[in-house]
């Protein structure tokens, strides 16, 4: 695989040299992998990112995970944040983005499971006052622009539901094509056995006068990057 | 009671509904808006229809075998942890949820938007017994705040301007007066995140029940149902008997047109699956999970062969808004939870009372039929209540009131006939419609009659009529028939 992306590298190197129009650097890389599942997820995410920009979330491209740090950081940067809750990881590492946190000055919360109410309490006061989370979701659905997170002792439910604003992690190969074919890829029984939520965007209201306002009881900022997997 | 609206006489409250302008004015706004996103997200999915079809059909199977699905959704409920009761009324219901928050010393209760709970009135019965209990849903939240009932299904406060809930913020929450939508929504949001953090039960009602997997599905775009559903130690899901679907797999049917139909949202922000309590080393989700089936009502509409497919209702509240009568009244003049040509069905049949005369309010022009995402056939309904309710009056066995919609729907039936006996004849409705021009000629004041003696006081209390033209009317004739091509059958 190393050799492989550093073959694109090259060709898309090669492309800039000869003039060729400025792409967004991920968008030409995915397109210019030859393989007809390489351009399915590229179509996936590209679609997924348009619907979720619909519902006012921000999209953060399709990063390798070594980009993703980046792309977490301007986001905490943006927010001026100080502290930030993080969920554990499913096919991305939290930890390389977890140490860069840390090393630009934030505070950094990993929720783990509970052993009993006060460790529970701790856990919603946390969340309640961290500035952002960020956490990894199971799937996502390109047709709404929707996410799919299974809640488990270590990725809360209210993980996404509490802290004003989230960083989604999303891994591009993870991304359906409809809602049908993301409750299939999850499952009766995983649904039968863990919460699960489907979430479209921040969270919103049309209450007064239909006009919409973002940020009722959930996140108001809603910031979701599909990582490209693979060695950078 | 803290509801205000007691059960009520529709006509003389829409009487009075119509003459708000102000009201009207709103109203109109948000219906008009809500009908242009459904169609604009209508037009974007090819397979709307198909999916329409497809979730008409399972709710047609799954009312049809009511019985096994309800039995099987018991077992797998309670096999994933939850308590279920049924319920055969609102008394009943309500007095197990008292008796659970009694039981396990809830004092503070919030909620997240619920029709099951409106309908069986669970507020005043919890504050009865000392509980506080505080709505969260944002539009909920103001007409709680306002002690008044919501008057859409979907919109509660759709009968409020952004300047009445400024002001009734002012009062109830002391924030300094602005009809700025984000900053009326920040100051809820600050005193609804308090409230969601301190309370000991959750209360919500739930949009599907998945018998295969004892799932209860909740659709909701602000986090309120998924507050509700997660923080607190005690959650109570309160579900009409209709909501079970057989398996997962029927469920994105329902998803795929729900939110198109009832918001014009492709799908909405949060949907919740809740299925059992939490589990070993879980931090959130409650302790306990109470599930409590709702009959009140729901198996007489069963056995009836007309009124049972009334039981598909997905509660997305479009008929509302398609409705020329609700778009002029609002919701309030039904006097009933469930107002517009659902709730004329829905109320009569769950509620009772002198929401009887509801289904007497309605043109039957059938729009809410075109935009239902199951394909309710609501006139035909409406048209079976009006039957049902006029002939049992007729027995005469004296058990309920002789309503007043059925001697004004004879009365219009007579109306019509005479007119049309006249207009059958050409002499005979140039006579006619001379004769009423010279009538109306009188009263006729800047080019509209305004006002007019009993009987036809009737129709000017409430419409204006355009002035008769007495001389031109025959040039104009001619100018009609010439532009038929001049061949007046």
């Amino acid at each position: 695989m190393a050799e492989f992306h550093k073959l694109i590298a090259n060709v898309r190197e090669a492309l800039e040299n000869q003039g060729a129009p400025a792409h967004n650097g991920d968008v030409a890389l995915a397109e210019a992998v030859p393989t007809a599942q390489a351009a399915r997820r590229v179509e996936l995410a590209s679609q997924f990112a348009r619907e979720l920009q619909a519902v006012g979330g921000h999209f953060l491209g399709t990063p390798t995970p070594k980009e993703t740090i980046a792309r977490v950081l301007d986001v905490a940067t943006a927010l001026n944040a100080r502290s930030v809750a993080v969920g554990a990881g499913i096919s991305v590492d939290p930890a390389p983005i977890v140490d860069a946190l840390e090393r630009a000055g934030i505070e950094v919360f990993r929720t783990a499971p509970v052993a009993d109410d006060a460790a529970r309490a701790v856990l919603r006061q946390t969340l309640a006052q961290c500035d952002f989370a960020l956490v990894e979701a199971d799937y996502a659905i390109a047709a709404t622009g929707t996410l799919a997170m299974l809640a488990t002792p270590d990725r809360p439910s209210s993980l996404t539901l509490v802290p004003p604003v989230n960083v989604i992690l999303v891994n591009i190969e993870r991304i359906l094509t409809d809602l049908a074919a993301a409750i299939a890829a999850i499952g009766a029984e995983a649904i039968a056995s863990h919460r699960l939520a489907l979430v479209t965007g921040p969270s919103r209201t049309a209450d007064i006068e239909k006009s919409i306002v973002l940020g009722v009881h959930g996140p108001r900022e809603l910031h979701v990057a599909a990582v490209w997997q693979g060695n950078d | 009671m803290p509801h205000e609206s007691a059960p009520q006489d529709f006509f003389a409250a829409s009487e009075a509904a119509v003459a708000d302008t102000q009201l009207r004015r709103k109203l109109e706004n948000a219906t008009g808006r809500h009908l242009d996103h459904v169609a604009a997200t209508r037009a974007e999915f090819p397979a709307y229809d198909a999916e329409r079809d497809a979730a008409r059909r399972i709710k047609e199977e799954s009312i049809a075998r009511l019985d096994d699905l309800l039995v099987r959704l018991k077992e797998r409920l309670e096999a994933n942890g939850c308590s279920v009761f049924v319920a055969a009324d609102a008394a009943e219901a309500r007095k197990y949820i008292v008796g659970l928050a009694r039981e396990r010393g809830a004092r503070r209760v919030v909620k997240g938007k619920s029709m099951a709970t409106e309908e069986i009135e669970l507020n005043p019965a919890l504050a009865e017994a000392g509980c506080e209990v505080v709505e969260t849903d944002l539009g909920e939240y103001i007409v709680q705040l306002r002690r008044e009932r919501p008057s859409h299904i979907i919109t509660p406060a759709i009968h409020l301007s952004k300047e009445d809930i400024g002001l009734l913020f002012n009062e109830k929450l002391h924030i300094s007066y602005t009809s700025e939508p984000t900053a009326l929504t920040a100051a809820a949001r600050e005193r609804l995140r308090e409230v969601f953090l301190a309370a000991e039960m959750g209360v919500t009602g739930a949009n599907f029940a998945i018998a295969e997997t004892g799932t209860l599905v909740l659709v909701e775009n602000e986090g309120n149902g998924r507050m509700s559903s997660t923080l607190p130690e005690i959650f109570v899901a309160v579900m009409g008997i209709e909501k079970v679907i057989p398996s997962m797999a029927d469920l994105s049917h329902f998803l795929e047109v729900l939110a198109r139909t009832a918001t014009g949202q492709k799908l909405t922000t949060y949907t919740n699956f809740i299925s059992g309590p939490r589990r070993a080393g879980e931090a959130d989700g409650p302790r306990e999970v109470h599930v409590v089936m709702l009959d009140n009502g729901r198996s007489a509409m069963l056995a009836d062969p007309v009124l049972r497919e009334a039981l598909y209702c997905l509660r997305c509240g479009a008929c509302l808004n398609v409705c020329p009568i609700y778009r002029r009244v609002g919701g309030h003049a039904y006097g009933s939870t469930y107002p517009g040509p659902i709730g004329s069905i829905l109320s009569p049949s769950l509620l009772g009372g002198a929401t009887a005369a509801l289904p007497f309010a309605s043109t039957l022009c059938g729009a809410c039929r075109e935009i239902c995402p199951v394909k309710i056939d609501i006139p035909r309904i409406l048209l079976h209540l009006r039957w049902k309710e006029t002939t049992a009056n007729k027995g005469g066995d004296g058990a309920l009131p002789a309503p007043e919609w059925p001697r004004a729907a004879e009365s219009a039936r007579d109306g019509v006939r005479t007119f049309s006996r006249m207009a059958r004849h050409p002499l005979r409705a140039r006579v006619l419609g001379r004769v009423a021009a010279l009538l109306m000629w009188p009263f006729a004041r800047r080019g509209y009659v305004r006002w007019m003696p009993p009987p036809f006081s009737n129709w000017t209390r409430v419409r204006d009529f355009p002035a008769p033209r007495l001389r031109r009317r025959r040039k104009a004739r001619a100018k009609i028939e010439a532009a038929n091509g001049g061949t007046k059958a």
